[in-house]
């Protein structure tokens, strides 16, 4: 199945069962979560269902674009369910099937796996989906985020699109992999993953390993900080704020991925990041209560 | 007593994590045994089951009500109850009333303890069905598990370790309809997730007896026993079909039965050439990432490119399940391979710098400086050992090299390998064996059931390694008590003492602190006596549990410990000679005299020497000629013969002399000669502490 195939399978099918469909954020990031549509969606007590696919960046993961399993580089798919449903875990198959997995020739195992953003401030409860002996899904119940406790729960389901597709197609390499074909006048042309990012994550895996300049990166660090709580201590803008933590947080995945970062100023410096997004956290749910009427006459789910 | 029937409970969740089930299950069996017996319920043969979504107790019988229970009740004296006439009176009616009965059935009786004859009556408190009591109780006694990583759901603040979504509750046929966090309890459950994408209908489980037999036809073997029995034969099965044998690994089966609902175990294979990875790496991979068995020829030495891997259902009817787990297991070992090369494109000695940057504790320092002290460590007892220089080069060499593969991306993604790559890395670039064996092995013994390092250079390297730790931490305060050891210090220093004891080199504990205090002094917040005191103190506890490890009579560890532990060549061998005589009756005797040595010169400071010519009884001046014979003998099997043979006379010297006498001179003589035979048996052992 061709990437794009498969986005717009998970798409359709989430949408048909009462998700918005939401687009990915425009700032770096390490993972879906990130997305304001999920940081703050999972915040306070409306309803609230989405999906979105989220590229995420992983300096440290980068191989140049020589690993055919690795990339610095990959595709989230992310679903939101606000409160968890019942019928959590069968909605999950399904949407594998509407993938094409059919299950009488499959072996599915969900095993436990915990998951915890310490720069979020997020922790839950979940598992690992494994198909076949492959990791496929992460699958969580939040518990907090932001510092903050999560009531209701949501359930976050995060596939990991280019391995599903590697893991359908029986590819051992993932620049092999068809994004999608253009058809024009002279023919139908397939363009492969490599085509579309090998360039790309040989440069950023290069720019992350050795062309950063990290003295750059730590005053770049320090200054989303310091812009991050003006915004927010100054004005009470947790949206503007939140996205200084994010900037933070890939800042510091740059200078973590050179080992610039020692494991003893390690939680410290995490907690910086935290500390930022909580206080996004609780401006944004104070801000809630406050406006809370206002949703409540329109009687409608919203998380923003 | 009513009649009983069979009881189940099935909690049916979302998965939940492998290392709970067998914890959860316990739990709540301690709990409804309780629960039973304070309601005084006859529960009989509970047995629990469980898989990844099921947690289930069945008990063979429990009462279907409780016993009705009959009590006397006494009231007021009768002259009270009755007036003259014969009539009740207020107090009698109202007494009757009280316990819900007409004033007919009121008798009066003198119970014991009573003047005179008072109103009695007999009340039958009426059993109260299982059923009802269970449903009251269940609820609360499933709310009040203790899980330690818990969760909430949904908009519930009901916390669990995962979401329940089903409740199966019988007493003999009858449903317990017990509710927990909105969900009731009916006659039925779910079988296999699989199972059910075709069958969207609940299980029926009529009663109690059908439990298993109804799950296994819908996919569930719901006993864990079983599951591991069938996935233990099916491993054997299929290694002998590949012509090898599985790479044993208990735990790894015991988590393969954890981890699935029904065990089908599926033989794979990878690449023939991913085998030029060393076999520990193989075996690490596998096991860490994709849970499976390695396949080893059956000499043991090499493993075949094959393994075994559980998966979570009956069959895999289109090989999806063993292509699945191959095309995974082949990007996993992709990596390794990545790691073992990326790792020898540098010498493992570039690492050395690097090590600064890793903490080893707080005030400790870094392992750069670790591996300082425990180089100096191994020169000085190098040097204590008589090693040769050319020996001596080659243990220095090895404690530089022993924590440079911390550094290597191998170990960072298998922190278990460390040591393993340090040996396999210095292997590789042409270091000396002796070398390389010893950097590989130097974290042995990692337990009770794990070897020693094969050479003398890997056991010193690891005893080096394991003084520092030990007498480092001791140096900085971290000492363990209790159950408080974060740093497993009380391991690490059983493996020390372990090394010292079958190795029966000459180096005592107090040999060692002087060494390992003398390094670390620098890093040491704690004044040095402190610490040594401190230290001995831990290693006479580790000493001690060695002769139980070694299984030693208890009779035999707390008179040899008594008598001296620090030179543990000299304890091995009186606790060797005193073990063919545990079940000596004669030693017993000498146990009881020995305690009343000990009694009579408590109060008394006798001096060593007596003349034997001023002993005038037969009796004393037998023991006197034995007490020689016992001085000159110094081999330790031929005293312990001495020893048992003065059981006899000891005892007729007590029987016969008294020893506190008038005669002054002669006093002296008798306490000086039992005090020179103490000081000839505590060479061996204190007798006193025998039994």
């Amino acid at each position: 199945m061709h990437i794009q195939e498969l986005i717009l399978r998970l798409q359709r099918f989430w949408a048909d069962r009462g998700c918005l469909i939401g687009q990915p954020y425009d700032i770096e990031k390490g993972a879906g979560t990130m997305n304001p549509l999920t940081f703050f969606g999972a915040l306070g007590a409306k309803p609230w269902n989405v999906a979105y696919v989220e590229p995420s960046r992983r300096p440290a993961d980068g191989r140049y674009g020589e690993n055919p399993f690795r990339v610095y580089k990959h595709l989230q798919f992310q679903v939101i369910l606000k409160p968890s449903p019942a019928k959590v875990q069968d909605l999950y198959i399904e949407s594998l099937e509407a993938l094409g997995i059919d299950f009488s020739k499959h072996d599915l195992r969900f095993e436990e796996d915990n998951w915890e953003s310490p720069s979020l401030g997020a922790w839950g409860v979940g598992w690992q989906v494994v198909l076949d002996g492959m990791e496929i899904s992460q699958f969580t119940y939040f518990q907090q985020v932001g510092g903050q406790d999560c009531r209701p729960v949501s359930a976050e389901l995060t596939y990991g699109i280019e391995r599903i597709c590697m893991f359908l197609g029986g590819y051992d390499n993932i620049f092999d992999l068809i994004h999608g074909e253009v058809k024009t006048d002279d023919g139908v042309f397939p363009v492969t993953y490599g085509e579309m990012r090998q360039r790309e994550e040989f440069e950023l895996s290069a720019y992350s390993f050795e062309h950063a300049d990290l003295d750059l990166h730590r005053t770049l660090f320090a200054s989303f900080e310091k812009e991050g709580w003006r915004l927010l201590t100054d004005h009470g803008h947790f949206l503007s704020a939140y996205e200084q933590a994010l900037k933070m947080s890939h800042t510091f995945n740059v200078l973590d991925a050179r080992g610039a970062v020692s494991t003893t100023e390690r939680p410290a410096v995490i907690k910086r990041v935290r500390d930022l997004a909580s206080g996004c956290a609780k401006a944004y749910l104070e801000h809630q209560e406050t406006s809370a009427a206002t949703i409540a006459a329109a009687g409608k789910g919203g998380a923003l | 007593m009513s009649a009983a029937k069979p009881f189940l409970l099935e909690l049916h969740c979302e998965e939940i994590p492998a290392r709970f089930l067998k914890p959860l299950t316990a739990d709540l069996s301690t709990a409804i045994t309780a629960w039973a017996a304070g309601q005084s319920l006859e529960l009989t043969g509970l047995e629990v089951f469980y898989s990844p979504r099921k947690l289930a107790w069945r008990a063979a019988s429990l009462p279907l009500a409780q016993a009705d229970q009959t009590e006397t009740q006494v009231g007021p004296p009768q002259r009270m109850c009755v007036d003259a006439d014969g009539q009740p009176t207020i107090q009698g009616l109202k007494f009757a009333e009280k316990w819900g009965l007409p004033f007919a059935a009121v008798r009066f009786e003198q119970p014991a303890g009573k003047k005179e004859p008072c109103a009695v009556v007999t009340v039958t408190k009426v059993g109260r069905p299982t059923v009802d009591l269970l449903q009251e109780a269940l609820p609360g006694l499933i709310a009040g598990l203790h899980v330690p990583k818990a969760m909430r759901w949904g908009n519930s603040e009901f916390e669990f370790v995962r979401p329940i979504r089903s409740i199966l509750c019988l007493l003999g046929n009858q449903v317990v309809p017990i509710t927990v966090d909105g969900v009731t309890a009916a006659n039925t459950t779910w079988g296999h997730r699989l199972f059910h994408r075709a069958q969207p209908e609940p299980v029926v489980v009529s009663e109690p007896a059908a439990y298993e037999a109804a799950l296994e036809a819908a996919g569930v073997v719901v006993s864990v026993d079983v599951r591991r029995a069938r996935i233990a034969e099916q491993l054997d099965t299929l290694a002998a079909g590949v012509g090898g044998r599985v790479v044993a690994d208990a735990e790894l089966l015991d988590t393969l039965a954890e981890i699935v609902e029904f065990p089908k175990i599926v033989c794979g294979e990878f690449p023939a050439a991913f085998l030029e990875l060393p076999k520990e790496v193989l075996v690490t991979s596998l096991r860490e990432h994709q849970k499976s068995f390695c396949i080893e020829k059956l000499d043991g030495t090499d493993l075949l490119p094959c393994f075994l891997t559980a998966a979570n259902r009956t069959d895999d009817p289109a090989g999806f399940v063993k292509a699945g787990n191959e095309w995974v297991l082949k990007a996993r070992l992709y990596d390794a391979r990545f790691f073992f090369a990326e790792d020898r494109k540098l010498a493992l000695s570039v690492r050395m710098e690097k090590l600064q940057a890793l903490t080893f504790q707080k005030d400790l320092g870094s392992y750069h400086d670790k591996t300082g002290r425990v180089v100096a460590i191994t020169k000085a007892l190098a040097k204590r050992l008589s090693l040769d220089e050319a020996h001596i080069e080659r243990a220095l060499e090895a404690a530089r090299m022993a924590k440079c593969d911390l550094r290597t991306l191998m170990v960072g993604e298998f922190p278990e390998l460390q040591g393993i790559m340090g040996g396999e890395y210095l292997r590789h670039e042409g270091s000396h064996e002796e070398v390389w064996m010893a950097v590989k092995e130097h974290y042995r013994p990692a337990g009770a059931d794990d070897a020693l390092p094969a050479t003398a250079l890997g056991c010193l390297l690891s005893l080096c390694d394991k003084l520092d730790t030990v007498g480092g931490c001791f140096a900085v305060g971290i000492i363990p008590s209790g159950s408080k050891d974060p740093l497993a210090l009380r391991r690490a220093g059983q493996g020390l003492v372990r090394i010292l004891w079958e190795r029966g080199w000459a180096l005592t504990p107090r040999d060692l602190c002087g060494v390992v205090l003398g390094i670390v002094g620098p890093k040491a917040t704690k004044p040095a006596a402190e610490t040594t005191e401190a230290l001995l103190a831990f290693f006479k506890d580790r000493v001690a549990y060695q002769l139980e490890l070694a299984g030693y009579a208890g009779s035999v560890r707390r008179s040899a410990l008594a008598a001296g532990w620090e030179d543990l060549a000299d304890l091995k061998a009186r606790c060797e000679a005193m073990s063919g005589f545990a079940d000596d009756p004669r030693f017993a005797s000498l146990a009881q005299s020995a305690k009343r040595i000990g009694n009579i010169l408590k109060d008394e400071i006798p001096s060593g020497n007596f003349d034997g010519a001023l002993l005038v009884q037969g009796e004393e001046k037998e023991l006197a000629g034995q007490l020689q014979r016992l001085e000159a003998t110094t081999d330790q099997a031929a005293l312990l013969g001495v020893l048992a043979d003065l059981a006899q006379p000891l005892e007729a010297f007590f029987g016969a002399v008294m020893v506190k006498c008038e005669d002054p001179a002669l006093r002296a003589a008798r306490l000086s000669l039992l005090h020179r035979l103490r000081q000839a048996f505590l060479r061996v052992a204190d007798f006193s502490l025998w039994q």
